[in-house]
């Protein structure tokens, strides 16, 4: 019971991969088997086209995984209706958000629809978490802007502001430091381990800055071609070489004192 | 640097606009539009070829028995239930819209990109032209059955395209694949409709065009009333959605990660705006623009994309903008008025135009 308390997220011979027709499957990596406890800041990382926004996507069940389960608190993902994992995981993707006439208020506001009525009027608890998400990012200044007219990483906090206001466990964030200038990485990987440390959060993220996640990751889940998963210790694995195995690009070496990719 | 004072002046006085524009000039056009229909509809029942005096609308509209018996046949069989159906008509195709363009989250979507306009055509093509063919004369035998055999056909026609929509986005789940796979079955039942033009008689030809060319002045006060009541509790309806509506705007994903079942509500709004734009074609033909203009309208007007106040702004003034047109196409004082396409397309055509090019320049400002 206790162990089961702590596990938020269990992938059990998890197989994922994407299908060009009913019986034509390809597979990326099959029978992944690893835990996600409380608290933990993982950071999947790999090379492009290693299948990180597809193992992503499969934990949220955006695409079907290709065989194996994924249990969210004991519960299997499949028998969970859409509302329920609302509640247990939110989200920051890649996706563009097209429309221009939204404020960060009303993007923010949809974090709380997984609770609630019918009608899209939010309560009082709602505005609460609503403007409390918005100071923790600290971003008050932001609420009545139109979304659309912010600059990347305005809408990267703001983005990060729903998913704090969706009041979820889990995290789940697609390459959050990418298209931000170097300080605004920065801001947002220490919101982002602020919310661990201080707000409880468990945070899987995604991304191509190797350097800075090393830096804050409690866990490592590298993700390469050919089947290759492997979780960690970030320390241990970047000592024993696992990152420059990795990412192998000629001339290239990732250099475990500096934490640096180097020229040879 | 001048450059640079004229952006930050620009984005401060655009910041204003949007502040101006908030809850009390909001809740301002939403008093001020239902007076505006109020007006519109009036002016909708006093006007035409034939003169009526306001004491005559007053007297007919409050029932009294003191009136005119021409003016109250003429009002009560002909110009009350087209300006109820034109308003009805109104607010469903706006709505059909609004559902249409937030759920394939692309602007240019509306009531005759899915192809369900082109479907109630096939429908009513059908029966027109293939019956003349047949020898079977449905036009013209009886008024009344040859009314009801074109509303049947044109709101079978629709639904079947409609059935085809809905499960091809419950397959495929992309909505730009299933608005492209609208509009190219869109084209394929026109080459049949257009076939079948060619095959058939030039009076029935006639009777179909005419059908085309769309007026609200077909129905009768009985079905004028039917139209508005089923328009009304199917928009009702819709504001159960507000939320996975709003989600939607966000993208497909983030709606899902906010809770929704995305093919469910993608099939649940095709079917409830494909519902509205069979009802509407069937008894007044294609009507062009309304739903496409509308939404975006409301949009420029009220500054929001959140469907607690665009559902609403829709029906209002979709519901204006449709008898603002019917009272325009009265206007050159003939016996026939002039098509409602005709005018509907005047004034929505140049609206969106307008209304794209000032999104474009708002956007890069």
């Amino acid at each position: 019971m206790h162990n089961s308390d702590k596990v938020l997220l269990k992938l059990d011979n998890l197989t994922t991969g994407y299908s060009l027709s009913r019986s034509k499957k390809v597979a990326l990596h099959q029978n992944i088997n690893c835990k996600v406890g409380k608290g933990e800041l993982i950071a999947l990382l790999g090379p492009n086209g290693a299948g990180k926004s597809t193992l992503l996507k499969a934990l949220l069940g955006i695409i079907p995984s290709l065989g194996g389960n994924i249990y969210y608190k004991g519960e299997n993902l499949h028998e969970m209706s859409k509302k329920e994992i609302a509640t247990l995981v939110s989200v920051v993707l890649t996706d563009k958000i097209e429309d221009r006439y939204l404020t960060s208020y009303d993007i923010v506001g949809t974090g709380r629809y997984p609770y609630g009525s019918f009608s899209g009027k939010l309560t009082d608890i709602d505005k609460e978490k609503i403007s409390n998400a918005f100071r923790l990012v600290d971003a008050k200044e932001l609420i009545a802007r139109v979304f659309y007219s912010l600059s990347d990483g305005e809408k990267q906090k703001v983005l990060l502001a729903r998913a704090i206001a969706q009041d979820t466990p889990l995290i789940f964030l697609d390459e959050p430091t990418a298209f931000i200038d170097s300080p605004g990485k920065v801001i947002i990987m220490n919101l982002i381990n602020d919310l661990v440390l201080v707000h409880n959060k468990t945070i899987l993220l995604t991304t191509h800055d190797t350097e800075l996640a090393l830096e804050y990751a409690s866990k490592l889940w590298l993700l390469g071609k050919e089947n290759y998963f492997e979780e960690g210790n970030p320390k241990t694995m970047v000592e024993e070489g696992m990152i420059n195995k990795l990412f192998v690009r000629k001339g290239i070496v990732f250099n475990a004192k500096s934490r640096r990719f180097e020229k040879v | 640097m001048i450059h640079n004072t004229l952006h930050k002046l620009s984005t401060f006085t655009h910041f204003c606009k949007n502040k101006m524009i908030s809850r009390k000039h909001t809740s301002l056009i939403f008093v001020l539009l239902p007076i505006l229909i109020v007006l519109l509809f009036l002016l909708n029942i006093w006007y035409g070829s034939i003169n009526i005096s306001w004491f005559d609308v007053w007297d007919t509209l409050l029932l009294n028995e003191t009136v005119n018996n021409t003016s109250e046949i003429i009002i009560l069989q002909y110009r009350l239930p087209q300006a109820i159906t034109a308003l009805s008509v109104g607010i469903g195709l706006s709505i059909a819209g609004l559902l249409l363009q937030t759920t394939f989250t692309n602007p240019l979507a509306g009531p005759s990109v899915l192809g369900i306009s082109a479907g109630a055509s096939l429908g009513v093509a059908l029966v027109v032209l293939l019956g003349g063919i047949g020898g079977i004369k449905f036009v013209g035998t009886s008024v009344l059955f040859g009314d009801m055999a074109i509303v049947l056909a044109s709101f079978t026609g629709a639904l079947v395209v409609l059935t085809i929509i809905v499960f091809v986005s419950r397959k495929v789940g992309n909505a730009v694949t299933v608005l492209i796979i609208g509009i190219m079955i869109g084209y394929l039942v026109s080459s049949v409709v257009g076939t079948l033009q060619f095959f058939s008689s030039s009076e029935d030809l006639h009777a179909f065009i005419l059908w085309g060319l769309g007026s609200f002045s077909k129905t009768t006060i009985a079905q004028s009333i039917s139209i508005f009541i089923v328009t009304i509790a199917i928009s009702l309806v819709t504001i159960l959605f507000i939320k996975p509506l709003n989600a939607f705007l966000l993208g497909n994903q983030y709606a899902l990660s906010s809770g929704f079942n995305i093919k469910l509500m993608q099939s649940v709004f095709i079917l409830i705006s494909g519902f509205l734009i069979a009802l509407g074609t069937a008894f007044t033909g294609p009507i062009a623009f309304i739903g496409l203009a509308v939404p975006h309208i409301a949009r420029t007007i009220f500054r929001t994309s959140n469907h607690t106040v665009l559902l609403p702004a829709v029906m209002l003034i979709g519901a204006a903008l449709t008898l603002g047109c019917n009272l325009v196409s009265k206007l050159p004082g003939y016996d026939a008025s002039l098509p409602i396409n005709a005018v509907t397309s005047m004034v929505g055509a140049p609206i969106v135009i307008w209304v794209i090019i000032k999104g474009r320049s708002m956007s890069n400002a």
